[in-house]
């Protein structure tokens, strides 16, 4: 090794994130040489901070720093609707839109045998629980459109039947704003599958 | 289409080479191993942005060479067009009258070609996931949204497989495999009916091009051998009760077997000559003849697809039809179809071809007019 000791840890350490090589690692690694030490007991602390502070929240399965979490919380909200989706960053998706004043269901995956992920390893029986206690009249499944999102939300309608809550899917087809021609045709053909009747 | 030029620079045998075009029939002659391969594949790559040989566009790039050219300029609709195409090792950039196309899917196209190898006999001999892919790339060629739809199948396929071989250890539930069925019977329905409206086209052009090359003594049907129980006269919604209803009866086999015994990805075309079948009683010579009318009904259908007639490539397959099946390929294609054709000899071709044809011979990496 061509580095001192200190430095090929951090580098390998950076090494271990998505998306980032040996030089992209290098380059991080001498930037932090670089920063002043505060900067750096700062980022320290976060990283360990979201490890050591963040929890699962025990209602919609977001993760969160208080338990429940500030939108479970937050009774202002609609408590007739829970939005199921797939991963945090699609909750914090769906909030952006500020449209949306339900509550969430996180499941922090989708079903999927080739990964050896079946419907228990996600968060599915937490949200059977919740269906059971809470007063909740329609659920939407906004899983991604693909064959794993689309076999998960199939599946999550399945088991909510008995319930006798209203089941609902998110639409998807042509982006807002998008024309037509500039559309690809595998999405206009979705698009097509998806109109409704005006 | 007519191709009127083509110059190669370090591209595979050729040093360099500069051809000019001006009749309906091409003929590279020269013994083996000279390039006549090569020059056909040229202008496959300077169609396809890719190789019919290879997936390694390295290999192409001539030894001891960093890079490799090609370019051509030719008549597409009455007006002239030309051709870049630039291999090196880190890939390729490809051109359009000199502009630079960022996205190989919008090079793709300025120029259509078919192709017909010595390997494409396997359509009718071979197995039939050779069959399969032969309908996919013909079919994904002007429909992506079929692309699309057939690469989930094949992803569904996958997961439902998996699905069922976890049954007995309790990851997956049978309420699972049940979903998995109905997402099955959506997609396999969609993908059966472009299959569908692709084999009746292909029959109607086959069957005409099958009958003029053997003089109406053979009659070519096709049949498409699905095992769903669908029929091409059943709508969407029905199709896919049926196959849902089918998919719950062989279920218990197929867990057994922890596989999915039915679909698309299991299904097969026959070809018939005169109502037998040609993969199992045709001749060497029938089975080829269906394979190059099969191919030849593909220039139909690219006509219908782009208004105009692709460029036809025939690899060392003329020297193999006898006389008469030569004088009638070349009747039904002729002063439409820019035929460019590889051959050892002339020996073997009918005079009549030789007529209406220039002759360009290849020899070690050279290329010269006779």
């Amino acid at each position: 090794m061509y580095y001192p000791e200190p430095i090929a840890k951090l580098i390998d350490g950076f090494m271990k994130l998505p998306g980032i090589g040996p030089k992209t690692a290098a380059r991080l690694a001498f930037f932090v040489l670089g920063m002043k030490e505060d900067d750096v007991l700062e980022i320290a602390k976060a990283l360990v901070n979201v490890k050591r502070n963040l929890v699962y929240c025990s209602v919609c399965q977001n993760i969160t720093d208080v338990d429940p979490c500030r939108i479970c919380s937050d009774t202002s909200r609609d408590q007739s609707v829970i939005c199921v989706v797939q991963e945090p960053k699609d909750l914090v998706a769906m909030e952006r839109t500020r449209e949306y004043n339900g509550y969430y269901h996180v499941l922090h995956g989708a079903i999927s045998p080739m990964e050896g992920i079946g419907p228990e390893d996600i968060r599915i029986p937490e949200l059977l629980r919740r269906l059971e206690n809470e007063e909740v009249k329609e659920l939407i499944l906004a899983t991604n459109p693909n064959i794993e999102g689309e076999a998960t939300a199939m599946y999550i309608s399945r088991l909510v039947k008995p319930f006798g809550i209203r089941v609902t899917r998110i639409a998807h087809g042509l982006p807002v704003g998008g024309d037509l021609e500039y559309a690809d045709e595998v999405t206009i053909s979705k698009a097509l599958e998806g109109r409704r009747e005006l | 289409m007519i191709l009127r030029e083509l110059e190669l620079t370090h591209y595979r045998n050729f040093e360099h080479v500069h051809v000019h075009f001006d009749a309906p029939i091409v003929l590279f002659v020269g013994s083996n191993a000279q390039g006549k391969t090569n020059m056909l594949e040229s202008i496959y790559v300077l169609a396809m942005a890719k190789s019919h040989r290879t997936n390694k566009d390295k290999e192409l790039i001539g030894w001891d060479a960093s890079f490799s050219r090609l370019s051509c300029r030719l008549d597409r609709r009455g007006s002239p067009v030309t051709l870049d195409i630039q291999l090196t090792a880190k890939g390729k950039k490809a051109k359009v009258n000199q502009l630079e196309q960022r996205r190989l899917s919008d090079y793709i196209g300025a120029m259509n070609v078919v192709m017909f190898a010595p390997e494409d006999l396997s359509i009718v001999k071979g197995s039939p996931n050779v069959r399969r892919r032969f309908l996919d790339m013909e079919i994904g060629q002007v429909s992506k949204s079929y692309l699309y739809n057939m690469l989930q199948y094949q992803k569904l396929v996958q997961q439902r497989n998996q699905a069922m071989k976890e049954l007995q250890t309790g990851k997956a539930f049978r309420d699972m495999l049940d979903v998995y069925n109905i997402q099955m019977a959506n997609l396999a329905v969609k993908v059966l009916q472009k299959r569908f409206v692709f084999m009746d086209k292909l029959e109607k052009w086959g069957r005409e091009i099958h009958a003029q090359i053997t003089q109406g003594k053979e009659k070519l049907t096709l049949s498409y051998e699905s095992t769903f129980p669908v029929t091409k006269d059943m709508s969407e919604n029905e199709a896919e009760e049926v196959v849902y209803k089918y998919l719950t009866s062989i279920q218990e086999r197929e867990i057994v077997r922890g596989t999915s015994l039915a679909g698309p990805h299991r299904d097969d075309i026959h070809f018939f000559i005169n109502g037998t079948s040609v993969h199992r009683y045709g001749s060497q010579g029938q089975q080829r003849t269906t394979a190059l009318s099969l191919k030849l009904a593909e220039i139909e259908l690219i006509r219908q697809e782009v208004g105009e007639y692709p460029l036809l490539l025939l690899d060392d397959v003329l020297s193999e039809l006898d006389a008469n099946r030569q004088t009638h390929l070349l009747q039904n294609i002729k002063d439409r179809v820019q035929t460019f054709v590889t051959t050892t000899g002339v020996e073997g071709l009918y005079h009549q071809t030789l007529q209406q044809a220039a002759l360009y011979r290849v020899k070690q990496g050279t290329i010269t007019r006779e």
